[in-house]
């Protein structure tokens, strides 16, 4: 229920329940303020509702929408992360044990393969800022000749795969071309988003494509068990099918992204980052592994020199086996 | 017209490979292109600027690649404007990269660095490297891990009666119908009688949670299957398995050590321990 305007004693009455003489006291108040079509002088039938607003935001006379690049990049200023991803390499998953609350976390262990900077893309020379990396390595004989002087200017060997990662601003390109970077680029217990490219499941019926419940399996039912039903009404709807109705089709083989992954171990020397979950795709595919934009951003390094190589606390086995065989002889 | 080309073909791949004598004889429109590329990539000619060479003031722009700002050229000296070198020994004192000490090759005229060495021979396996970690973490003595690897000749197999200690709670006992064998983890199955009524509980071998494994009774003769789901039908289930550890448990107590009697076991009207190795073979023996 709408709140009420509290109700004013002092008010005069409305003006048609004053006396004339009273009413040329009222304050005058046009009525041109609803009326926002150009009136006539012909008196002619007209139309008692006021004219709609406009359904885009166009407005002849109001300053002209922030449509610069300076504005663009101000607007997604809030969802560009501070510093640049890295691409990793799906290498499987295991699960970790928490030894004190005894918390099962699986968990997907990706691969930092040779990370280095290409190039920067600049405000000034692109538009925008950002981190072009590349990862893996590839024979100088498959790579064409633009690619291969693109990696010179760089000073690194052929890549495997490039990418490039968006950062805010000229902070994030701390890291300088030609740079390494490693696995330590992520600390233990910060949020990462990853992408990367699902399974192609190939043509899928609507049951396992968008999760219909299919038809039923008896009751008369003829040779229509898991198909997807109705696409829709038929004169209400003006006897079509809607744009954008879920039906089978391809499914898989785009990209995923999985948000806010804790990351749960890195190791600097095997070029490990274990993620908490689940990642998108097969093993051995391409990971694109960045700061989680629904967390505050890490306070992680922001440049190559402020790594500091982590590694996976490993107890010393040898000296656990020779303690527990010598308690095991001394129990003897 | 075409020994023309072949010539400058010729003389240009010699500018850049024996960078060392510089022939800048080169005359045209190649020289014209091989110079100006030179001087605006300045570093990818490492070799080519002896003392004489006269750098065009106009020219001296930082390289398009590397403009990014004052921070990285204060780090990175390769982004400072092209410098002149006397010998390779004083390029490298600025240039302190392995990279160029090995040979860098040469294809199509470009230079290829060489690469490093990929991160799959340091690490060729690294779920199995995490896991190996986790395990180490979790089983230091190795003794889960013997109790049920197969290269153990004592090790708990299906049909065996496993006794499961836990951190918080009653132990449970049952009949093990099925080990899942999956690095950090690995689990078992058990088919026990909680009130008489048929209950399996699966058990992560390496959870923290898991304070104990232990083997009450070995199974008479070896199953010859790997999962025994059929003691799920009735005429075959083992039933309660309650007296056979009530006898385990009281033998464990009578050779038991003081460590053992601490901790009884309320759950199962039975005194015993965890150091108690009448049974647990595989677990303490070496």
């Amino acid at each position: 229920m709408p709140p009420k305007a509290p109700l004013n004693w002092g008010l005069l009455p409305p003006s048609f329940l004053l006396p004339l003489s009273a009413r040329t006291l009222l304050p005058h108040t046009s009525n041109a303020a609803w009326r926002t079509t150009p009136s006539t002088q012909l008196r002619t039938i007209k139309s008692t509702n006021k004219p709609r607003p406009s359904r885009f935001t166009y407005t002849p006379n109001g300053a002209p929408l922030e449509s610069t690049a300076a504005a663009a990049l101000a607007r997604r200023a809030h969802s560009t992360p501070l510093r640049t991803g890295l691409l990793a390499i799906k290498r499987g998953m295991t699960a970790l044990f928490d030894p004190e609350t005894g918390k099962r976390s699986p968990c997907t262990v990706l691969q930092i393969d040779r990370n280095e900077v290409i190039a920067h893309k600049t405000r000034a020379q692109n538009g925008y800022f950002a981190v072009q990396m590349g990862a893996g390595g590839k024979e100088a004989k498959n790579v064409t000749r633009p690619m291969l002087g693109h990696f010179a200017t760089a000073r690194v060997a052929p890549k495997r795969f490039v990418g490039e990662f968006k950062v805010k601003g000229e902070e994030g390109l701390g890291v300088t071309v030609g740079s390494s970077i490693g696995a330590s680029w992520f600390v233990r217990g910060a949020w990462v988003d990853v992408k990367g490219v699902s399974r192609g499941m190939g043509f899928e019926g609507g049951m396992k494509r968008h999760g219909f419940g299919g038809q039923p399996a008896s009751h008369g039912q003829s040779l229509m068990h898991r198909g997807m039903g109705s696409a829709g009404a038929s004169q209400g709807s003006g006897s079509r099918v809607l744009p954008g109705k879920r039906m089978a089709g391809k499914m898989g083989n785009e990209q995923v992204t999985v948000k806010n992954l804790k990351v749960m171990q890195v190791d600097e020397a095997n070029g490990l980052v274990v993620v908490n979950g689940c990642v998108p795709g097969p093993k051995n595919q391409l990971i694109r592994v960045q700061d989680a934009l629904g967390k505050p951003w890490p306070k992680g390094p922001m440049t190559v020199e402020e790594i500091v190589p982590a590694t996976i606390p490993v107890p010393n086995i040898a000296a656990a086996a020779a303690t527990a065989t010598t308690t095991a002889t001394a129990t003897a | 017209m075409a020994t023309t080309m072949a010539s400058t073909r010729t003389v240009a791949r010699g500018a850049i490979q024996n960078s060392a004598s510089v022939p800048m004889k080169v005359k045209g429109r190649a020289s014209l292109i091989y110079e100006m590329h030179s001087q605006l990539y300045p570093h990818l000619y490492p070799l080519q600027h002896t003392s004489k060479d006269v750098i065009i003031p106009g020219r001296t722009k930082t390289p398009r690649h590397s403009n990014s700002s004052a921070l990285t050229s204060r780090i990175d000296p390769r982004n400072q404007p092209p410098q002149i070198f006397n010998s390779l020994a004083e390029f490298k004192t600025v240039y302190k990269d392995e990279k160029l000490e090995m040979a860098v090759q040469h294809i199509n005229k470009i230079q290829v660095y060489p690469a490093k060495p990929t991160i799959h021979r340091t690490c060729p396996d690294p779920v199995s490297h995490v896991t190996s970690s986790q395990i180490a973490l979790l089983d230091p003595t190795g003794a889960r891990t013997r109790l049920f690897a197969k290269t153990n000749p004592e090790c708990a197999r299906v049909g065996d009666i496993l006794l499961v200690r836990q951190r918080t709670g009653d132990p449970f006992a049952g009949v093990c119908i099925n080990i899942r064998r999956r690095g950090v983890d690995t689990a078992i199955l058990l088919r026990g009688q909680l009130t008489r009524v048929g209950v399996e509980m699966w058990y992560k071998v390496y959870s923290p949670l898991v304070e104990g494994i232990e083997v009450v009774q070995r199974a008479a003769k070896r199953a010859r299957r790997a999962r025994l789901t059929y003691m799920r039908n009735v005429k075959h289930d083992r039933g309660s398995v309650e007296n056979v550890v009530r006898v385990y448990l009281r033998q464990k107590a009578a050779l038991g050590t003081a460590d053992g009697k601490k901790k009884g076991l309320q759950g199962l009207g039975g005194v015993g321990g965890k150091k108690g190795n009448k049974r647990g073979k595989g677990k303490h023996r070496r």
